[in-house]
């Protein structure tokens, strides 16, 4: 394969199908999330940032531009597939989500692979839908330390999970020797091998 | 998914032969209405007039609609909940610690569920009417979308049963050894990551070889033919029509015939 610059078809084959396979775990997801729900006290944001892991596990992976706006678009499209529901605001979210971790990305020249970029692509994506919800959840309605609580649990959400964990996986991942064949081989995962 | 729908298909209508991005254009705009619609009588109607729409258009059989109603109701219940408990309002009805249920935030937390009904219901119709293939081959012929992201999407489709099963073979791998590892390996977040990595790890190679595969046989984004053709028609404008009209006799409905004396969630 030519070390080309942009996204060959294999790059996209396999951030869609790293999408894919997260599309799985977010179906089975929402049933964690749901269970958290009842209570109104937004412990289920605490899970959420779960629903922006694509994207940073794709990047750190591939390294290449609009490959974070891609996986989790997949991965958003993938889980309307899987749960067989059309969900329009999923969709939205999915991009918005991947967008602001693709500007996070940017900013580093999709270069860096240190765990704080991915925290960063993690509380980024946190943020970027909250005026949505804002305005769909009628959130200014609501008693203002319940408002803080959902916000503070989303954004640890969002470091914790897309962040801390996505970098996990990408560490584990890397020691399966996987990556050797993917991504910007230059600046490469190949260390040792 | 075609295959699986068929079963409980009884019948087709204009909705299957309109076109996929008619469909996902509409419900974006259909999101933006429920978003700016504040009236909960209005949005009552139109939750309802979709529901019908759903049951009439989309042929499937009406005992498999009634368990996705069931299923929708629980879910819009749980996700009104934080409004419902601790939304302002002055009419108290239930106050227990720092659960604060007023008039205000009941009907606030309904009208929540109800938007979120209403997209729902739109997005059943679109699912039990739309064959996946289409949307790609829509995106590429209609909108230009690159074959190699189309094709890459319905490549990976195929590869969702395989990860499918490879997760239930770790998971019946996973049985037969418990008594010989420690338990950190299959549960918790060793557990967990240790499933994403097989799954992961062995997805990455799949699509690494398919995608060798096809450049080898030179898949390029240049012109191409198409197996399937799709086009926009008149079942587009008739799709369209019908989605302007429920939306105004929803407005005309909530207003004209209000069920409660409130107009306003905010």
């Amino acid at each position: 394969m030519a070390q080309r610059k942009g996204l060959t078809l294999t790059d996209v084959l396999i951030t869609v199908v790293i999408g894919f396979v997260f599309a799985v775990i977010y179906s089975l997801w929402g049933a964690v999330y749901t269970v958290l729900q009842p209570l109104g006290l937004h412990l289920n944001e605490l899970v959420y940032g779960m629903w922006f892991i694509a994207a940073v596990v794709a990047y750190l992976i591939l390294r290449k531009p609009g490959v974070a706006l891609l996986a989790e678009f997949a991965a958003g499209a993938g889980e309307t597939i899987v749960t067989l529901q059309f969900d329009v605001i999923l969709i939205v979210y999915a991009l918005l989500q991947g967008l602001a971790c693709e500007i996070i990305f940017a900013a580093f020249k999709y270069e860096s692979t240190k765990m704080m970029t991915a925290v960063y692509a993690g509380i980024a994506a946190a943020l970027i839908t909250l005026p949505i919800d804002w305005f769909y959840g009628y959130l200014a309605e609501v008693a203002v330390w319940n408002i803080v609580l959902m916000f503070s649990l989303r954004i640890i959400s969002g470091a914790l999970i897309a962040g801390v964990l996505a970098h996990l996986i990408y560490q584990a991942l890397k020691e399966t020797g996987v990556l050797k064949f993917v991504g910007r081989r230059k600046l490469s995962h190949d260390e040792g091998l | 998914m075609t295959v699986m729908l068929e079963h409980i298909k009884k019948y087709y209508t204009f909705v299957d032969k309109t076109n996929p991005l008619t469909k996902i254009l509409i419900g974006l705009l259909l999101f933006l209405l429920v978003v700016l619609m504040h009236n909960p009588n209005q949005l009552f109607y139109l939750a309802m007039i979709m529901l019908v729409a759903l049951v009439v258009l989309s042929g499937i059989q009406l005992r498999y609609l009634l368990v996705m109603l069931a299923l929708f109701l629980v879910f819009g219940a749980f996700s009104a909940m934080y409004m419902v408990f601790y939304g302002a309002g002055t009419t108290t009805l239930f106050r227990f610690g720092l659960i604060h249920i007023t008039e205000e935030s009941l009907i606030r937390g309904i009208h929540i569920m109800m938007r979120g009904l209403t997209l729902s219901f739109f997005g059943a119709l679109v699912i039990f009417t739309t064959k996946l293939t289409d949307v790609f081959y829509s995106l590429m012929i209609q909108l230009r979308l690159k074959p190699k992201f189309a094709y890459s999407f319905m490549a990976a489709i195929r590869m969702v049963p395989i990860i499918a099963g490879e997760y239930m073979m770790l998971r019946q791998a996973r049985k037969v050894r418990k008594p010989l590892i420690h338990k950190r390996h299959i549960s918790g977040l060793k557990g967990f990551i240790t499933t994403v990595i097989t799954l992961l790890s062995q997805s990455i190679r799949r699509a690494y070889r398919l995608g060798v595969a096809m450049e080898a046989k030179q898949f390029d984004d240049g012109p191409r033919t198409y197996y399937y053709q799709t086009s926009f028609s008149k079942y587009d404008v008739l799709f369209v029509e019908m989605v302007i009209v429920i939306a105004f006799v929803s407005f005309f409905l909530g207003t004209e015939f209000s069920l409660i004396n409130v107009t306003d969630a905010r």
